[in-house]
């Protein structure tokens, strides 16, 4: 098996696993239907309201909203991961060109995960 | 409540993988379509319709990206080249948008919006006269940045080699499209194929499935920003990424059977009306 295949099915992979827990969080509203907890604050709520770090360890409350967040973030995931085997890939290749290319990629998505959103908030605030 | 919730995840997944449809059919993506029906006809603002629209252009681009990459069409250094200038786009694109949206200066994406729609008019109808490019004389960036491949081209029944020129041109316009996917939530594929098909002279299947592959990249690094300003809504991304999905599947079984040039012009139709409505709203007139 060589590196494009375990792209492909990386990707393939990433958008499966996204595409299960999105549709079971989209199914547990009506399954596992506690009308309490489904108001319309809830529901309409948005990212900015939770704590990302929390998602994974959340889902074992069977809550549909983690598990709809948890599907997005395996979305979001796939490509960076797509860009992560890409450095390996060029480090095997002995391709530095591109090794240092893709590791300029792997920095940017990583400013604007990490560290973006904290300045942002320090300027807004 | 449960019932009320029900149709309207329904209308959620009609609109969007109608958005898909049209937005594989056309090829520019169903962000494309999907920005204007949510904001103009569902009354979703602007910021969450963005947002759930970004999430879905990375569903597609790994979803087809997977298939495509087994066809070895897709140059994955090309893309990762160009991929610096489309993250660093994004990110101004987004912090752009955030400026945007907390002062609420919403119209001025609308008109920008309205105007991306129109601009898609001139590349629709010009579409593919020619697949491969005239043979251009390699410049320095060809070598230094092995701007070169090759692919079997089943229609050509050829292999067909390439290589690409003009980097440095290729990353300018992959800045512009990479701010405009940040900004306005869509993935821009057009832009970037007239990056690559233009500007780098490179054939049109290596652009367009290059562009795809690069789609993904570009929105996540979006999606980061859109996430932490609360732009992303879980449940209209979650029933967005999922109408998408099954709308890009059932457009690509479409495309094999239609090749109609009608077809073409209805679907340019609908970007001018929209286009039309999006320019409207922005001028602050109904809708």
């Amino acid at each position: 098996m060589d590196f494009e295949d375990v792209v492909g099915y990386a990707l393939r992979i990433g958008v499966i696993i996204s595409a299960i827990f999105l549709v079971t969080g989209l199914l547990l509203i009506f399954v596992k239907s506690n009308p309490a907890y489904i108001t319309n604050e809830f529901l309409y709520s948005n990212s900015s309201t939770v704590n990302a770090y929390e998602i994974p360890v959340r889902l074992t409350s069977l809550n549909f909203m983690y598990f709809l967040y948890f599907g997005l973030i395996v979305l979001i995931a796939t490509p960076i991961m797509r860009v992560l085997i890409g450095i390996f890939q060029f480090v095997r290749e002995r391709n530095w060109i591109y090794v240092i290319i893709t590791a300029i990629v792997f920095f940017n998505l990583m400013v604007a995960i990490f560290i973006l959103p904290k300045f942002m908030a320090l300027i807004l605030s | 409540m449960i019932f009320l919730i029900f149709v309207e995840l329904l209308i959620l997944l009609i609109a969007s993988s109608f958005s898909g449809i049209i937005g594989s059919l056309t090829g520019l993506g169903g962000a494309t379509f999907l920005v204007p029906i949510y904001t103009l006809y569902l009354g979703i603002p602007f910021p969450y319709a963005a947002g759930a629209s970004l999430i879905s252009t990375i569903a597609t681009s790994s979803g087809a990206g997977s298939a495509y990459i087994k066809d070895k069409i897709t140059n994955v250094k090309i893309g990762m080249g160009l991929e610096i200038a489309t993250t660093l786009g994004s990110i101004v694109g987004s912090l752009t948008v955030v400026f945007i949206f907390t002062h609420h200066l919403e119209y001025i994406v609308y008109l920008i919006f309205g105007g991306v729609l129109l601009s898609q008019v001139y590349v629709q109808l010009t579409k593919s006269k020619y697949e491969l490019p005239k043979p251009a004389k390699p410049d320095w960036t060809t070598k230094f940045f092995q701007l070169k491949g090759e692919y079997y081209d089943a229609v050509l029944g050829q292999k067909v080699e390439y290589h690409g020129i003009r980097w440095w041109l290729g990353e300018t316009i992959m800045f512009f499209a990479g701010f405009i996917s940040g900004l306005l939530g869509i993935g821009s594929g057009a832009l970037k194929v007239l990056a690559m098909d233009w500007a780098m002279n490179l054939p049109m299947k290596v652009s367009t499935t290059t562009s795809n592959f690069m789609i993904g990249v570009t929105a996540a690094t979006g999606s980061a920003i859109y996430w932490a300003h609360g732009y992303i809504q879980p449940f209209l991304a979650a029933g967005t990424a999922i109408g998408v999905l099954i709308g890009a599947y059932i457009g690509t079984k479409i495309l094999v059977r239609i090749t109609s040039k009608s077809i073409r012009y209805i679907f340019t139709a609908i970007l001018v009306f929209l286009g039309i409505q999006m320019i409207l709203r922005g001028l602050g007139y109904g809708f």
